[in-house]
């Protein structure tokens, strides 16, 4: 263990009930040599000001709760480690949300756009229980596996330009969500989702900044997804020119 | 963070509002010319070279309908230093979304086209640069009169 290190936190503070908007305050903590800086927040919360909101749950970066701005750049703080950072350090809600309070964003528009792209297994016929198992072999698993570590932290819409510029732009975990269940070897329900790919504000609005990717702090490489997703889309869009029956499988 | 400006005030909003009043997004803190965010910004300024580029063009084709002194003057022009430095600018707009775009190429691939899987990245990079290097090669033969 080394020292203990005195550092200041310049929390964003936001009170819908007093604040017409929102202001910074500075706290001084002690610092443990090994402190990520969910701790530090959870220091002042419990030692210093109990009116600070913020979300936490796991502390062990799989929750996706905790993900805010660090200096400006959005982390998930209960994996981010504090002797990275120097003397002070400046803690924001993640950039383009609505704030509730504090560090405390709106989410409902990302689980609104989570839900829009059908993130479930579609079957065109429900096979029976007595017929068994879908089987997926381990080759088949790994051609989504990696867009399937999502957990729903956000931070990928935080650092998307595009994101912060419009409005209806589903946005880099949504897209990679529904791209995963269309490279399952279970699902049946491309088409569907290509559909909803085909529109305003989805696939094509990206402009592959890849800050999604940089930030994801379980490398599921959404720029990857969303990029693959407008291949397939433009596949299925020339199959459904050349086959009678449309492209889609 | 204080030096973020306000981003869209309709992003991330749900479709209803919460019971709540909410205090409007911010940008990211960096965006739009700051880390990360100033490769991404660029690479959109590139298109403002490339429109000159185009217009440019377009000059030198109508020069070529339009007899031998015309051609010859836009070839003078081109002596001129505000030329030398555009095309130079120009030279190293396309190297540089060349390699941006052969960096985030791989990752974009689907993990299958059709039957067949995608060569490895490191292959596909090299295919890439092999590729742009013949192509970039093959057009200055041409230009310099080697070949055709």
């Amino acid at each position: 263990m080394g020292d203990v290190r005195n550092k200041t936190f310049v929390v964003t503070r936001f009170d819908p009930d007093r604040d017409e908007a929102p202001r910074t305050q500075r706290y001084q903590v002690p610092v443990q040599p090994d402190w990520k800086v969910l701790d530090a927040l959870n220091y002042i919360k419990d030692e210093i000001d109990g009116t600070l909101s913020h979300r936490w749950s796991c502390r062990m970066a799989v929750c996706g709760s905790c993900g805010m701005s660090v200096n400006g750049e959005p982390r998930l703080t209960c994996k981010d480690a504090l002797d990275q950072y120097g003397d002070t350090v400046e803690i924001g809600p993640l950039a383009n949300f609505p704030v509730i309070r504090d560090l405390v964003i709106e989410m409902e528009g990302f689980l609104e756009k989570l839900k829009s792209v059908k993130p479930w297994i579609i079957r065109a016929k429900e096979k029976a229980v007595e017929e068994g198992p879908l089987n997926q072999s381990p080759e088949q698993l790994e051609e989504f596996r990696k867009f399937s570590m999502c957990i729903n932290c956000m931070l990928c819409y935080a650092a998307c330009p595009v994101v912060a510029n419009e409005p209806d732009f589903l946005g880099p975990a949504a897209i990679a969500l529904g791209h995963r269940y269309n490279l399952d070897s279970r699902d049946e329900g491309a088409a569907e989702r290509n559909e909803i790919f085909r529109g305003e504000g989805t696939v094509f609005s990206c402009s592959y900044a890849n800050e999604c990717t940089e930030v994801c702090p379980k490398h599921v490489e959404p720029a990857a997804a969303v990029n693959q997703a407008k291949l397939n889309v433009l596949i299925d869009w020339a199959k459904g020119l050349v086959l009678p029956r449309g492209g889609a499988q | 963070m204080s030096t973020a400006r306000p981003a869209h005030p309709q992003v991330m909003q749900p479709s209803r509002p919460g019971p709540t009043r909410t205090a409007p997004p911010m940008r990211p803190a960096r965006m739009p010319l700051r880390g990360p965010y100033l490769t991404h910004s660029l690479f959109g300024a590139t298109g403002l070279i490339y429109l000159l580029l185009g217009l440019l063009a377009l000059e030198i084709v109508w020069a070529l309908g339009s007899g031998e002194e015309a051609w010859n003057r836009v070839r003078e022009n081109f002596q001129h230093p505000l030329y030398i430095g555009f095309h130079t600018l120009a030279f190293a707009s396309i190297l540089f979304v060349g390699v941006r775009f052969f960096r985030l190429f791989p990752p974009a691939q689907p993990p299958r086209i059709g039957p067949a899987k995608p060569p490895p990245p490191g292959v596909l990079m090299a295919m890439l640069y092999a590729a742009w290097i013949g192509v970039a090669g093959v057009l200055a033969l041409i230009l310099a009169g080697r070949i055709f």
